[in-house]
């Protein structure tokens, strides 16, 4: 069992996990280092464009397309603890084939929290079948990234995709940027601001199948990490959206993103958790294997503190997202606070573990053959996505000035 | 002006939504064959009830439940009416939900039948329909 509450004294302490999650997390391993590790350099230096949907497929049958989903809609029912220890051993290998499947469930994740059962009925047994099915968030647009997910700059927020009500349905007209899966979803949860108000002070969510009329896919980034996930560009002109396709009500999607963000920022940080541990292992195995001075690096005092200190990072990241993860598994509303210093933190010591990792490989560490460069690459990314440092430094300090406000 | 001025007008309410959602056959079933009890915990004016597969029981000392939900009767009137949609009272507090949040995504869609029959318990209360 997850405890985390020890009497006598506030530290939480995880002695284990639950044993259906330890039993994913196992099977996820297995998978990560004998199928997903072969793949790794091919996956990291092909074309910005190009998609494994064959190793995409063999995790979608391993269940990580539904993990998140209800066993009523042939899910397999885990929670945010699930979610997040599997993507650290995804991540851990590549943090790239890990975020296909988060932002397949950050797509999810509106759906979920609808209580719709009409649009779950419709939506959720779709990644239940044979063949994988992904979706995709789509919520950053080239003028407004941060200002869509504080509340109170919404109205400061610049050409925002709008919305038209036109009978039962909306008219979205916009253009999207830089959407995980964007080109390879078959849905997409696409946040838009009504008409007739400022910036995206009406934010609204919609679920909207990618092959609707009017649905455009334009360009994918050249990222320079998470190379095995495509970045795209979406374009939405006079895409009709049926009424009961929106998720929390018009003028609602502020608040579904604010959930969904909380809810996801555990996940994003296990990610940048399994980064931080993937840039360690082989630290320590080249530190292990190489001798200087006739000893292996590791006995040496300077190497013996470096790896010291970027396990113990490791491990208080990893205790810090297993909180976050618990508490959004057991409180709703998702609590905002503990989401937010996990992925600070972790996203912080990823970089730090992993600069650190290849300076202790020497010239290998920055040879792409040897992987290690990958692994500073992707430590980079995480900062950038489901929050930034100064966005999460804003959500932390208000959580520290918040009043403890009754029903 | 608050929906409900009175605890015994709360209590003409809540629990008889709570016998209806039992009956439904689906409500029903999740809470007979998976064991689940809801504590639900209303504010201003205070009343608290435990449905679980033997019933509604109103106040009591707390019995442990699986799931908790606290919300006040102003936020249960805007709920039940549809004027407060369930993601938007979940993000901005007003509502508040301890227990299995993966048995919270199963159970909500379940309490579609109370919505339909709210309103007319609540005007046999005397509760005032919102404009």
């Amino acid at each position: 069992m997850l405890d985390l509450t020890v009497p006598g004294t506030a530290v939480p302490t995880f002695t284990s996990l639950p044993p259906h999650v330890e039993e994913l997390r196992d099977r996820v391993r297995a998978f990560a280092q004998e199928r997903l590790r072969p793949a790794v350099r091919r996956l990291d230096q092909a074309d910005a464009a190009d998609f494994d949907w064959e190793l995409v497929t063999e995790g979608h049958q391993l269940g990580l397309t539904r993990l998140v989903i209800s066993r009523q809609h042939g899910g397999l029912g885990y929670g945010e603890l699930g979610v997040a220890v599997a993507l650290e051993e995804l991540a851990a290998v590549d943090a790239g084939y890990a975020l296909v499947f988060g932002a397949t469930m950050l797509g999810q994740a509106p759906l979920l929290l609808s209580g719709d059962p009409a649009l779950q009925a419709r939506f959720l047994p779709l990644f239940a079948g044979d063949e994988p099915v992904l979706a995709c968030n789509a919520i950053t647009e080239d003028q407004a990234g941060c200002d869509l997910l504080i509340p109170e700059n919404a109205v400061h927020a610049r050409d925002v995709m709008r919305a038209r009500r036109d009978g039962d349905h909306y008219v979205l007209d916009g253009a999207k940027k830089f959407i995980t899966n964007g080109k390879v979803a078959r849905y997409a949860t696409v946040f838009a601001a009504v008409e007739g108000t400022p910036g995206a002070s009406a934010l609204t969510c919609f679920v909207v199948p990618l092959d609707s009329p009017g649905v455009e896919l334009g360009a994918v980034a050249d990222k320079m990490g998470y190379r095995a996930c495509l970045g795209t560009e979406m374009a939405f002109t006079g895409v009709r959206v049926p009424a009961e396709n929106v998720i929390g009500g018009e003028g609602g999607g502020v608040f579904v993103n604010v959930q969904q963000m909380n809810m996801a920022r555990a996940a994003v940080a296990a990610i940048s958790t399994g980064v931080a541990r993937g840039a360690l292992e082989l630290a320590r195995q080249w530190c292990g294997e190489r001798v200087q001075g006739g000893v292996p690096l590791y006995r040496h005092q300077f190497t013996a503190r470096k790896l010291a200190e970027m396990s113990m990072k490791v491990d208080a990241a990893r205790l810090l997202y297993l909180r976050a993860a618990q508490l959004a598994d057991t409180e709703i509303p998702a609590p905002a606070y503990e989401p937010a210093v996990a992925k600070l933190f972790a996203d912080r010591i990823a970089i730090e573990v992993a600069e650190e990792a290849m300076s202790l490989m020497g010239a290998r560490g920055y040879v792409r053959d040897w992987v290690m460069e990958k692994y500073l690459r992707e430590a980079l990314g995480a900062r950038i996505y489901e929050g930034t440092p100064e966005v999460l430094a804003l959500a932390i300090t208000e959580s520290l000035y918040a009043d403890d406000d009754d029903l | 002006m608050p929906a409900f001025t009175s605890q015994a007008q709360a209590a003409a309410v809540f629990p008889q939504l709570f016998e209806i959602l039992l009956e439904d056959p689906q409500f029903g079933a999740i809470v007979r064959d998976r064991g689940l009890s809801v504590r639900f915990v209303h504010t201003k004016p205070d009343l608290q009830l435990h449905v679980d597969a033997d019933g509604v029981r109103v106040g009591g000392p707390p019995a442990p439940a699986s799931l908790t939900i606290t919300m006040s009767c102003d936020t249960a009137d805007a709920l039940w009416t549809g004027r407060l949609l369930m993601p938007v009272a979940v993000a901005t507090g007003r509502i508040r939900i301890k227990g299995s949040v993966a048995t919270v995504v199963e159970f909500v869609p379940l309490l579609r039948p109370a919505f339909d029959r709210y309103p007319e318990l609540a005007a046999a209360a005397g509760v005032p329909a919102a404009s």
